[in-house]
């Protein structure tokens, strides 16, 4: 986010605060930050967030299986609801930059080793974060969901930037307003379980 | 490309290279934030760390010099 932001030069702490305190728990699964060459074409853009998307959303459903906390489990069925209206979105966006719907093959056509649900935001790969999720308190899980859609916010603004034409930058502009939203929520609830 | 192609690892440091810096730095020279939630700060933080939540950050960017290297945790 800040570097999206033009901040030059910037470091996060591997470990962060329970490193600086010597304590030595693995960290969480780290986002990478979102990365595009001018090459990337808009359709693969829209496939590669759509992909996503669709991680994001197993992640949650999944997540919501296994932790009990009620507060949480509403809070992630919205997400889960959410990702799913945000894929429609880019399947719309999709078939206003092609001229046709996302077809049979999509995104694994346009992305090489693409299954769906495989990956979420930053780029974490889903068994990943579900394995880590496993026996973490609320708190730990919140801060992994508030860094992936971090994550998630910093994509869509990074896409409407890359994106041609107004409708385009639209979709992202209403899709990284979202992520915003549910940052804020996830930000909302953490501070009620601290 | 691949999956893994459209992502850049985030630039980290050691909590001991983060150590050695703060000791030898000049505080007007970095910006140096917790992005986590004010609970969690109250609780504990790096000395001389500056509270900006995670989620109030796109609204705050502005409080800081982008010019200065800036250690985030």
């Amino acid at each position: 986010m800040l570097q999206t932001a033009g901040f030059a030069t910037v470091h996060s702490i591997l470990g962060g605060i329970r490193a600086w305190e010597g304590l030595t728990t693995p960290g969480q699964p780290e986002a990478g930050m979102a990365f595009f060459t001018m090459a990337a074409r808009a359709e693969e853009l829209t496939a590669l967030a759509w992909l996503l998307e669709e991680g994001s959303r197993r992640f949650y459903e999944e997540a919501q299986r296994s932790l009990k906390d009620s507060d949480v489990q509403k809070l992630l069925s919205g997400l889960v609801t959410a990702e799913g209206h945000h894929k429609a979105s880019l399947e719309n966006l999709y078939q206003n930059i092609t001229g046709s719907p996302p077809g049979k093959g999509f995104p694994s056509s346009l992305l090489s080793d693409a299954t769906p649900g495989d990956y979420m935001e930053g780029g974490v790969r889903v068994s990943e974060a579900l394995a880590w999720v496993i026996g973490k308190n609320i708190q730990a899980f919140l801060e992994l969901a508030m860094s992936l859609e971090t994550a998630s916010y910093d994509l869509y603004i990074k896409m409407e930037r890359r994106v041609e034409g107004e409708n385009s930058k639209r979709v992202f502009s209403v899709l990284s307003g979202e992520e915003k939203k549910h940052l804020e929520s996830l930000a909302s609830l953490l501070d009620r379980k601290i | 490309m691949g999956i893994i192609d459209y992502f850049k690892p985030v630039e980290t440091m050691t909590a001991e290279e983060a150590r050695k810096f703060l000791q030898g730095g000049d505080p007007r020279e970095y910006n140096l934030i917790d992005v986590r939630q004010p609970g969690e700060y109250e609780q504990g933080h790096i000395p001389g760390a500056r509270l900006i939540p995670l989620a109030e950050l796109p609204g705050r960017i502005t409080e800081l010099d982008p010019n200065k290297l800036t250690i985030a945790y």
